[in-house]
């Protein structure tokens, strides 16, 4: 996202708190559908995604006047829709999955085989997405987050960093966990065939 | 550098753009040198294609209209500030006065009994809390028992 677009949200933002609700109007449009697809990954059921959607931007519109110009207005917003979630992943105890066998071990020195032929490549394209989808359903929610934070919203380590509040080094070392989950998943799939 | 230089962290973080300029150096020149660290950079650049390439779900209606609605009944959230005012201070004015007031009586009353003698003290009524007969225990006759007026 561009700095001129960031600006441009928060100066919407700054609006509806003052009461503009023309304003919060615009900043629904904007998110809808990113908030919505972000919470549908997380949880995997559409209609309680749909509802949670309508429950985030209540909760935001009510937070507003907590909000404070110097955050990002769409960091925050996801702070709210990723709690909302959580909440009811935890009253539906999802929260803990069986973790993918994720090949990274401490030292992040990773599976020999990362480097031998990759079977992944074999998977046809509409194989990889589905068993990029199954992944995601599979993985622990805090690997599942952080790569649907990355590669479908483009936030920066900055902003996924404030957006789960943790630090810049666990982003880090998380983010490659899960890439690399995801990937070990592949493997076994085509291992299969 | 050793063999399995740079590990996953680092590409991954290579491939996000978010290594400082000269990590980025070293691992753009072990790459060129590293096949398998090649291949590990190649799988993880597939895996973000993947991700590009996830069906896009949209939500389908205008969810502003639906909000719009549920907001219609909730106050705004400029009106909270607004009642911040001097008119939102009020219940806290006439508590603060209130709770000074009470102090100040409860203050005057502890000092007058401290210092005013026993004259001053207010006198406790002893309260009968106990029968003066025993749970199952007989009467004697029934003035023992029963008061006239009870009787009446």
């Amino acid at each position: 996202m561009t700095r001129r677009m960031d600006d441009e949200e928060n100066e919407l933002a700054v609006r509806a708190q003052a009461g503009d609700r023309q304003a919060f109007t615009l900043l629904v449009r904007r998110y809808q559908d990113r908030v919505f697809r972000f919470i549908l990954r997380m949880n995997g059921a559409r209609d309680e995604a749909m509802d949670l959607t309508q429950e985030t931007f209540i909760k935001a519109f009510l937070a507003l006047p907590g909000w404070r110009p110097d955050a990002r207005f769409g960091t925050w917003l996801f702070q709210i829709a990723r709690n909302a979630t959580l909440d009811v992943l935890r009253r539906r105890q999802c929260v803990e999955f069986v973790p993918l066998d994720a090949c990274l071990p401490e030292g992040g020195a990773c599976d020999p085989r990362d480097g031998a032929p990759l079977p992944e490549e074999q998977l046809a394209g509409r194989q990889r997405i589905a068993l990029l989808e199954r992944a995601l359903r599979e993985l622990p929610v805090e690997q599942r987050e952080i790569l649907l934070l990355r590669e479908l919203e483009g936030m920066s380590y900055t902003e996924i960093a404030a957006t789960l509040d943790i630090n810049e080094g666990t982003v880090k070392s998380r983010l490659a966990r899960a890439r690399v989950a995801v990937l070990a998943h592949y493997r076994h799939h085509a291992g299969e065939k | 550098m050793t063999e399995h230089e740079p590990d996953m962290i680092a590409l991954s973080i290579y491939l996000d753009g978010e290594l400082g300029i000269a990590e980025r150096h070293r691992v753009a020149a072990h790459l060129a040198a590293c096949p398998q660290c090649a291949s590990r950079l190649a799988a993880l650049q597939a895996l973000t294609a993947d991700f590009g390439r996830l069906p896009e779900e949209n939500l389908g209606f205008d969810l502003a209209g639906v909000i719009e609605g549920r907001l219609a009944a909730a106050p705004r959230p400029h009106d909270k500030q607004g009642a911040a005012g001097w008119w939102g201070l009020l219940p806290v004015s006439i508590g603060a006065a209130a709770s000074i007031a009470i102090s100040l009586t409860i203050g005057f009353g502890m000092g007058s009994a401290l210092f005013g003698g026993a004259a001053a003290m207010p006198r406790v009524t002893a309260m009968s809390v106990f029968d003066t007969l025993p749970p199952g225990g007989l009467c004697l006759g029934p003035e023992s028992c029963y008061s006239k007026g009870a009787r009446k």
